[in-house]
């Protein structure tokens, strides 16, 4: 038993060590968090090597070259992005962001690096050409977006309703599907977009709404910001700024990557295809997948069996604390948990949490709290004659427990035991949320350039199948072997 | 009574508002088979778990073999060591064997080693008439054997007293004369014995004392004889009376 316990923090241990990279501290070179949104094209997004590219990507790369620090980018979201800078998770934030009044409040704003504007986008065969045909229909945003900002403003004068997607693939798609009459939109997105073969027109001139900037947290980094803004200005003075710009909205840019379009809708549009196109993207989140999956079955069963056991013991206080414990991290939400613990307390604290770990904690915490449950409730089964029988021969509470109660429950909660690895396993794509790119991500990520969302989402389905089948085979191999 | 194994004053025992025991005075002296009668709730259960503090008393004193068990500073652990205990649901260990059943305790707590509890296990389980069960798991054994392996399971701790409550109410039948007749070796080797039962015959045959219980309070006691034949308390009588009736 002991030797089990050993063996596992050690493997935790190593877990730990293995996925905190320490950022480089080089005396003349530091290094900054940046975060972004990769599903935006063409400001920022993975290209088919699953490289993070587009006008945000170059220009902050080519900056911070020229002002000599580097760069460490967070694909984790926009609306992750913008919380994690509140909370200090992050030092920047590049993704497109329209420059607000509301968002001065919060963060500082480095000086405008594009001029944008909101246009509408509609299905060509729709009915839809002007804002006045919106009357009583449905309008997809964005959460966070400018987009969505403009549109909220506008919708009672129009007398349409919006709906909220987190993806710029579900925006378009359910424009496309029908579902929405429309949707609202960065011009240059947009405008790339139809470009690229979106499959939707532009039928309305860009609305002056403002520009994008980078941002850091408010009254911090000032540093950063003074060499973003002085990056930015040596750019524009010797030409290359231009150039960035003319690469990913000029005619021969979206050109190019129209054909590279075409291209994979005519080598690629089967499944095999996707999966070539996209192999070593889908390979290292199942990895990652896997490697969250793994450590948090450890260490949820840990925590969880130590909880469960404080539950039975004969002390009120420790059955308090026991019953405690469940009740609130069985309670809260799995998504609350991974933004509460990532983004709420480093906003408290101050001090930042890796993803990594900051997943594994919410894990443990709620994948704990039900093994606890369990573990209580299979004690608890036990026939409390058993109980009875071992200390009238004067054996003591723990000896009696350790001899007599816990080998059979434990029987009774090797089931369960399964369940919860297989739900972990799921639960582990819920951490997509804090920008671990687990499988989950990879197939936004993937999906926000190529937009084939039925086929990713399928072969990404497939995916969690396999590996749960494995994970059940391998559970009901040592169940076998414990029951023997 | 001199030598006295057990002895209870005052015992009072309460479940929240359900006053069980009402002050019991309860002694046993060494040697002796004291065997409790009463009708079903009127304590005798609570009585016997209080003997080994299965049970915790509201108030009063249990003191046996001049241990005193009702104070929580007593090492209770130790002193259950000696006080063996059987129960009318067998309650054997389900995860053991028979023979590990009866060789946990004394190995676990230091009384013996592995190969000399295996030795003495095997001479218990032969004296029970069991000694072809060794490795066989209990779910496997009737009600009967089972029983027989409790009373061996608590017997390996060599115990000054030992403690049976309904030891066969939960058998067949023709399986109680088997645990009967292991009882009634052991009293012939004069082993203390507090038996709560509802066998006459045995109480007749092999107790030195008949105690009767009613709503939580001793109303009579005295030689098996005595009380069978000749009970002075009424509710004695009315319950002699059903329990012979059926
Ligand atoms: N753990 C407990 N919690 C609450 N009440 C209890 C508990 N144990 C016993 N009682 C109550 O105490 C009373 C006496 O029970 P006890 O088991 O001692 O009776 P008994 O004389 O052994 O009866 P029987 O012949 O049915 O075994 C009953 O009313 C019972 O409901
Ligand atoms: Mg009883």
């Amino acid at each position: 038993m002991k030797k089990i316990i050993a063996l596992i923090s050690c493997m935790f241990g190593l877990f730990v060590f293995m996925n905190y990279h320490e950022p480089q501290v080089n005396a003349a070179e530091k290094t900054y968090t940046i975060g972004t949104d990769v599903t935006f094209p063409p400001f920022v997004y993975a290209n088919s090597n699953n490289k993070y590219v587009g006008i945000d990507m170059e220009l902050i790369r080519s900056i911070a070259k020229k002002e000599g620090f580097k760069v460490d980018i967070k694909p984790i979201g926009f609306n992750a992005a913008v919380q994690s800078l509140s909370s200090g998770q992050i030092d920047g934030v590049i993704a497109g962001m329209t420059i607000t009044d509301e968002r001065r409040q919060k963060f500082d704003f480095s000086t405008p690096y594009y001029k944008s504007g909101i246009v509408m986008a509609v299905a060509p065969k729709g009915d839809v050409k002007s804002l006045k045909d919106l009357k009583g229909k449905k309008v997809a945003v964005k959460t966070g977006t400018a987009g969505a900002t403009y549109a909220n403003s506008i919708k009672d004068r129009y007398g349409f309703k919006t709906v909220t997607f987190d993806d710029s693939d579900n925006v378009y798609n359910d424009v496309k599907n029908g579902n929405s009459a429309a949707c609202f939109d960065d011009s240059a997105v947009l405008n790339y977009g139809v470009k690229t073969g979106l499959g939707l027109k532009v039928v309305t001139k860009p609305t002056d709404i403002g520009s994008y900037g980078f941002a850091v947290e408010k009254g911090k980094n000032k540093e950063l910001l003074s060499k973003f803004n002085s990056g930015l200005k040596k750019l524009k003075a010797n030409g290359q700024y231009d150039k960035i710009i003319k690469k990913y909205t000029g005619e021969s840019a979206t050109a190019s990557q129209k054909k590279a379009n075409d291209k994979a809708d005519s080598e690629g549009h089967t499944f095999i295809g996707l999966i070539k196109q996209n192999k070593s993207a889908i390979l290292s989140g199942i990895f990652e997948t896997i490697k969250l999956t793994v450590v948090s079955i450890i260490c949820a069963t840990v925590f969880g069996v130590l909880i469960g056991l404080l539950g039975v013991l004969p002390s009120k206080f420790a059955r308090g604390a026991s019953t405690t414990i469940i009740y609130i991290f069985r309670g809260l939400p799995l998504l609350v948990l991974a933004l509460f613990i990532y983004n709420g307390v480093p906003s408290l604290t101050g001090s930042k949490v890796p993803a990594f770990i900051a997943g594994i904690i919410t894990l443990t915490l709620n994948e704990g709290a039900y093994t606890a449950a369990f573990v209580k409730g299979g004690i608890q089964a036990v026939d409390p004659g058993q109980m009875e029988a071992a200390r009238s021969l004067g054996l003591p509470f723990g000896r009696s427990m350790r001899k007599i109660i816990l080998p059979q429950g434990i029987k009774i909660m090797i089931p369960s035991f399964i369940n919860q690895f297989i739900i972990t396993l799921k639960d582990t794509s819920i951490l997509s949320i804090i920008g671990i790119l687990e499988l989950t991500q990879t197939g936004k990520i993937i999906i926000a350039r190529n937009l084939e969302g039925f086929k990713i989402w399928t072969i990404i389905a497939l995916i969690y199948l396999i590996i749960i089948t494995v994970l059940t085979l391998l559970s009901k191999w040592v169940e076998r072997r414990i029951n023997d | 009574m001199k030598n006295l194994k057990v002895d209870v004053t005052d015992l009072k025992k309460n479940f929240g508002d359900n006053h069980v025991l009402k002050g019991i005075d309860f002694k046993v002296a060494t040697n002796e088979v004291v065997v409790l009668i009463g009708p079903s709730g009127s304590g005798k259960s609570t009585l016997l778990r209080c003997l080994n503090r299965l049970e915790e008393p509201t108030s009063g004193k249990v003191v046996i073999d001049g241990n005193n068990i009702s104070d929580p500073k007593t090492n209770i652990d130790q002193a259950r060591e000696n006080i063996g205990m059987v129960f009318q649901h067998f309650n054997l260990f389900n995860n053991l064997t028979v023979g590990q059943n009866v060789e946990l305790a004394p190995v676990e707590l230091g009384k013996m080693s592995k190969e000399e509890a295996v030795v003495a296990a095997k001479k218990l389980l032969n004296t029970v008439g069991l000694d072809d069960k060794y490795d066989a798991m209990p779910q496997s054994l009737s009600g009967g054997q089972k029983q027989r392996v409790a009373i061996a399971r608590a017997l390996a701790m060599n115990p000054d007293i030992m403690l049976f409550d309904e030891p066969t109410s939960a058998l067949d039948p023709e399986m109680v004369g088997d645990v009967l007749a292991v009882m009634k070796d052991l009293a012939k080797k004069g082993m203390t014995m507090v038996v709560v039962t509802h066998e006459m015959g045995f109480a007749k045959e092999v107790a030195d004392r008949v105690v009767f219980m009613a709503d939580g309070k001793v109303m009579e006691e005295g030689k098996p004889e005595d009380v069978f034949d000749n009970p002075q308390n009424e509710r004695t009588k009315t319950f002699l009376e059903k329990v012979i009736n059926v």
